[in-house]
């Protein structure tokens, strides 16, 4: 029997003493496609890094065909054929395809060869002297492919590269993918969307915790065990539940937010919410639905449209974010670290900052620092914000749920009106999840005009009373729930 | 007036010369991302070092040259091993190695008594007939040594930036560490390299300005040349050539100040003595205000630390 | 394969923390000394020339508090800067105007006499403000880097001082770049006890401000700034108008120092009053760490390293350089340290 092209096994991996990986295996054969399977920081990305020579494991073992293989470094890696694709691309940006090409291979030649076999194996049209900035999504990750397939990769690691493409441009990625591993390259596919797994891959290893904790055919396997072995536990979303909508609270009319080269990121979006409703934006990511929730949240300047807020009968365009939240609009938004938290300072900060203004802590001349922390301890004991060993640690140093957790304390304390929650499950597991969707069918029951923006089908299907899908900057359909799934995905994909 | 003029354009490019070489040194070393504030500082120790050399040694002029190009790297090693190697902030270090080096030359030229004494220098050498052109011969084929080489200097640099692997290797360093690094480019010895090869090239320029044209070395003579070099190297959005070009336009005010008194013009003294800071402001605000809204030229990675087990 | 590893430290503990910092200040001096002696200077008398003579002598201990007035002013303004996120290194420019400004309204003696001490005070905080607010402007409206343009506006600064004392202000009474003496109640006075007014205006000036950014909301709304702008903005922070109010509160502390240099100790505009104060402005906050309270400490023994590099430099000949090169040395002994703070460094065993 031939020994497996990559053998990982009891891999560990720390992070500043938390433990990234504590025990992960994964064992891929020639010619097949594998899959890792497994929740957001369940250490998939950590051991590919690992793989690939970037991390270097506290301990473990690695084999490469039945040989031991402790690599040097990145550049280790590629020499033993083993090419990885990493979810945030490894591109010089302001570099053509080709300087990008030369500075990964070494050379002209080796430049040259490469874009041949993008050109015959791969089926890649890529043009060598475009700048890489200039570029889409999928021309870029194409570019990364053929870096990591150059000189004969014998390994090729994808880090979630669906993640960021539609659905047709995935499918022909996964084609690809494909025929790559019939050549007799050992492809790793790290991902969690099932679909894919169950289409694409011979095999499939799940990871959780820094564990692998099963490794399953996944054509046997059916889809409620793959995601028992996940996440742990059976995943079931909430029943829906309708709202009562009321009278508008929150309405854009022709909004346009321009990108930094000049083109519309949002290109005249209307919509409205209404009191006691949430309305769900669904979409490709990239569409523009991160620019429409800065728009709204006060951070970025429109270039043309309104945003008002009706009950305070005010066009809000030109206000700053402080006077919106003042004027009842609560966020969460998709990057905490960016928009929410200021995670060098602590919880109790970041916590009071929100109501701070009202004189909750006292008077202007003199914070009440006792307040703080008697108010803080209440609402992270309300929202079962986990983690926090005392309320002057840095907000830095909480987990995804617990971080999410302790935005949703500090925006839903004042009893907001409006409500802008942009990917609020991204990165959080099932329970975290549940709470937070809790939270916000609260916030609907309580009369609050509730504006999901996200990526995530399943999520907005289960919680929206109306749906809009954002393509090119525009809210190109509306539907009211329940919602044909398939209808919307096509509204999705048919400007894309 | 075409007396006047003729000095003036006489003086000019020797002016130049120190912005144009601590302008392209800087380029190296932001090139590959590491913000250097440094440059007043490694100016000072090139000076201190070319009159050292030339007092205390019996250096040949080109000789101290190299010495005080010797000399910043030195200095320099410590603040590579400060920003690259320890990843420090580089805005602290930079101004930290700047007051280091200011005490350190002062402390330096008056101990071993450097100070206030003039010294041979730099000769000028009239390339020939060329030299007798009028108005360009002055200008252009009668000066030193340096500043003839400047110009093959600027087209080396310009070519391994540009043309060469080394150079395509640095700029990925500046604009993509992580790229870089997947890449297989050892991202802290390039960096590390690029600082030392810079620093040498700002510590050249401090050296001219003693050993070239000041003939003398005095307590923080280069008088903030180091930030005038920093803002032209903004201006010139990190390329050689328009470096080069600012350089020149630098050397044009600063030489006129001199002039200006000596041709018996009225002119209060300290104000023309502002010129040439005020002149470098009032470029920093035409660029900002000629380029906002566009995206900025600068290395993406500059004056951010690499560290490849980060977790993100 | 083992190998040495490095990873991002996300939290150190207070203690480590206060360890680390005094172990490298501590390190950073022995440098100092170890050149000092190499200098010439006895390793014996190192400690008289330090301590003793700078704090168990009644006249020594007084020129150390005299001293340190302007330093704790510059050093708290260039903390409170640095807290907004504001690079100020026009320092000496800012303290260049205060006292510019002061000596005009000696020189055109504004005020009846009773009010020409305030005035004069007064104009110098609104000339050190006004000399911030161009780069601060600047940096709001294009994002011009306020590091290069406040080090050339000193240059800019000292032009003009230079201008006014061998021009218009010199004094008519000698041919010395200075302008004329101030009058008697221009000058800062003693307090009874011998404590000078300046020294209770400097740590007034401290109380004051460990006030707002201790315990006042704008100093809450500060630390939002210095986190971030951008989510400080995105909560809700009035970010723009904390920047603008701890720029110009930077300015001000600046021309305070100028002004209490000229008022208190020269009597009158010179030339170089300011020399070494932008630098240890600087330096102080760094190892300050933006404190306004541990500024005032700290600018404290910097004054006792200016008095001590006074005896230094007249009973064996160092140059007075010598204190910028080891306040230098301490900040990078520092500055290194945080290495430790922001980094873990460990040994893996790596595949095997």
């Amino acid at each position: 029997m031939t020994p497996p092209r990559l053998a990982l096994s009891d891999i560990c991996k720390r992070f500043d003493g938390f433990p990234a990986l504590d025990g992960a295996g994964l064992s891929v054969e020639a010619g097949e496609v594998h899959a890792l399977l497994g929740e957001n920081g369940a250490g998939k990305s950590s051991l590919m890094n690992i793989a690939a020579g970037l991390y270097t494991p506290d301990s473990g073992h690695m084999a490469l065909d039945g040989v031991t293989a402790a690599l040097r470094g990145p550049a280790d890696a590629r020499a033993r054929g083993i090419g990885m694709v990493h979810q945030h691309f490894r591109l010089v940006r302001p570099f053509t395809v080709a300087e990008n090409l030369v500075l990964a291979l070494g050379g002209k030649a080796a430049m040259r060869g490469a874009l041949a076999l993008a050109a015959d194996r791969l089926g890649f049209a890529l043009d060598p002297d475009r700048r890489v900035d200039s570029l889409s999504v999928a021309e870029q990750q194409q570019v990364e492919i053929v870096k990591a397939m150059a000189g004969g990769a014998r390994l090729l690691i994808l880090d979630e590269p669906t993640a960021v493409l539609t659905d047709a441009e995935a499918e022909r990625l996964l084609s690809t993918v494909r025929g790559i591993a019939a050549t007799g390259t050992a492809v790793v596919l790290v991902t969690h969307k099932l679909p894919d797994v169950r289409r694409f891959a011979d095999k499939v290893t799940i990871l959780r915790a820094g564990r692998t904790v099963g490794i399953v055919d996944p054509r046997a396997t059916s889809d409620d065990d793959l995601t028992r072995l996940t996440v742990g536990e059976r995943a079931a979303l909430p029943p829906r539940e309708a709202g009562t909508p009321g009278r508008r609270r929150l309405e854009l009319i022709g909004l346009r937010c321009l990108r930094p080269d000049g083109r519309p990121a949002v290109d005249g979006a209307d919509l409205h919410v209404g009191a006691g409703e949430i309305y769900g934006l669904a979409g490709v990511s990239g569409n523009g639905q991160s620019e429409l929730a800065e728009a709204i949240a006060g951070v970025r300047r429109p270039a043309a449209g309104v945003i008002q807020f009706e009950d305070a009968g005010a066009d809000v365009t030109a206000l700053t974010p402080g006077a919106r939240r003042r004027l009842g609009l609560a966020c969460i938004p998709a990057d905490r670290y960016a928009h929410a938290l200021a995670g060098d300072l602590s919880i109790a900060e970041n916590f009071a900052v929100g109501r701070i203004d009202r004189g909750d802590y006292g008077p202007w001349g003199w914070v009440d620092r006792a307040a703080i922390r008697r108010a803080t301890a209440k609402a992270i004991a309300e929202h079962d914000v986990q983690g926090v060993r005392s309320l002057g640690q840095k907000a830095a140093l909480l987990s995804g749920g617990n971080a999410q957790k302790a935005v949703i304390a500090r925006e839903f304390a004042g009893n907001q009106t409006i409500i802008l929650a942009h990917s609020p499950s991204r990165g959080l597991d099932l329970k975290a999840t549940a709470a937070v969707h809790a939270r916000l069918t609260e916030a609907r029951a309580a009369g609050a005009a509730v504006l999901l923006i996200s990526e995530d089908l399943d999520e907005v299907l289960s919680l929206a009373d109306r749906i809009g899908v954002m393509s090119r900057g525009r809210i190109v359909a509306e539907f009211a729930c329940p919602a044909d799934r398939q209808a919307i995905g096509r509204a999705m994909v048919g400007h894309g | 007036m075409i007396d006047f003029v003729a000095s003036w354009l006489a003086a000019t490019l020797a002016y130049a010369v120190p912005y144009a070489l601590a302008a392209l040194g800087l380029i190296i070393c932001e090139r590959a991302g590491v913000l250097s504030l440094t440059a007043e500082g490694f100016m000072l120790v090139g000076a201190l070092a070319g009159v050292g050399a030339v007092l205390a040694l019996r250096a040949p002029p080109l000789a101290a040259l190299a010495v005080g190009m010797a000399a910043a790297a030195l200095v320099a090693v410590l603040f590579a091993l400060l920003v690259v190697v320890l990843r420090l902030n580089q805005v602290v270090a930079g101004l930290a190695m700047v007051f280091f080096c200011q005490g350190l030359t002062s402390l330096v030229g008056t101990a071993f008594g450097w100070t206030s004494k003039a010294i041979g220098g730099l000769t000028r050498l009239p390339l020939g007939p060329l030299a007798d052109l009028p108005l360009l011969g002055r200008a252009l084929f009668n000066q030193d040594i340096l500043v003839y080489l400047t110009l093959p200097i600027f087209a080396a640099i310009a070519w391994l930036l540009t043309r060469s692997m080394t150079g395509l290797r640095l700029r990925a360093v500046g604009e993509s560490p992580e790229a870089a690094d997947a890449a297989g480019v050892n991202v802290t010895a390039y960096r590390f390299v690029a600082v030392l090869a810079g620093s040498a090239l700002i510590g050249l320029a401090g050296a001219y300005i003693s050993v070239g044209s000041a003939k003398i070395w005095i307590q923080d003579m280069t008088s903030g040349r180091g930030w005038i070099a920093i803002a032209l190297v903004i201006f010139a959005r990190w390329r050689p050539w328009r470096a080069l070009a600012g350089a020149i336009l630098f050397g044009c005010i600063e030489s006129l100040v001199p002039r200006v008194a000596a041709a018996g013009i009225q002119a209060p003294r300290y104000v023309m003595l502002m010129l040439p800071y005020v002149v470098t402001l009032g470029v920093m605000v035409w660029m900002a205000v000629a380029r906002t809204g566009r995206p900025g030229d600068e290395p993406a990675a500059l004056g951010q630390p690499h560290v490849r087990e980060e977790r993100r | 394969m083992a190998r040495l590893v490095l990873d991002i430290r996300r939290e150190a503990s207070a203690p480590f923390h206060a360890a680390l910092t005094a172990a490298s200040v501590f390190a950073g001096l022995a440098i100092s000394a170890a050149i000092l002696i190499a200098a010439g200077v006895p390793p014996a008398a190192l400690a008289d020339e330090f301590v003793v003579a700078t704090l168990f002598d009644a006249q020594s201990l007084h020129a150390v508090l005299f001293q340190a007035a302007p330093l704790i002013m510059v050093g708290a303004g260039a903390a409170i800067a640095f807290r907004a996120r504001f690079w100020n290194l026009g320092l000496e420019g800012q303290m260049i105007w205060g006292a510019i400004a002061a000596t005009a309204v000696s020189l055109f003696e504004i005020g009846p006499p009773m009010l020409r001490l305030p005035l004069m005070f007064l104009a110098a905080i609104v000339a050190g403000m006004a000399w911030i607010a161009l780069p601060l402007l600047l940096k709001q409206r294009l994002a011009v880097n306020e590091i290069v343009s406040t080090l050339l506006l000193n240059y800019v600064a000292l032009n003009v001082l230079l201008h006014l004392l061998y021009g218009a202000w010199a004094d008519p009474k000698d041919s010395f770049p200075h302008s004329p003496l101030y009058r008697g109640f221009e000058r800062l006075p003693e307090l009874p006890g011998g404590i000078s007014s300046a020294l209770v205006l400097a740590l007034a000036a401290v109380a004051a401000l460990a006030w707002l950014t201790l315990a006042s909301r704008f100093g809450f709304h500060l630390r939002f700034v210095q986190a971030g702008p951008a989510v400080a903005r995105s909560l809700g922070v009035p970010v723009l108008g904390v920047t603008v109010a701890a720029t110009l509160l930077s300015g001000s502390l600046a021309a305070s120092a100028g002004f209490v240099i000229v008022a208190a100790q020269e009597g009158r505009l010179t030339q170089s009053f300011f020399t070494g104060y932008g630098v240890s402005g600087v330096l102080i906050a760094f190892l300050a760490r933006n404190n306004p309270a541990a500024a005032a400490i700290v600018a404290l023994l910097v004054a006792i390293l200016f008095a001590a590099g006074q005896n230094l430099q007249v009973f064996y000949q160092i140059p007075f350089a010598m204190v910028q090169l080891i306040q230098a040395i301490v900040v990078i002994a520092a500055a290194a340290a945080d290495f430790f703070l922001r980094h873990r460094v460990r040994w893996v065993k790596g595949i095997g």
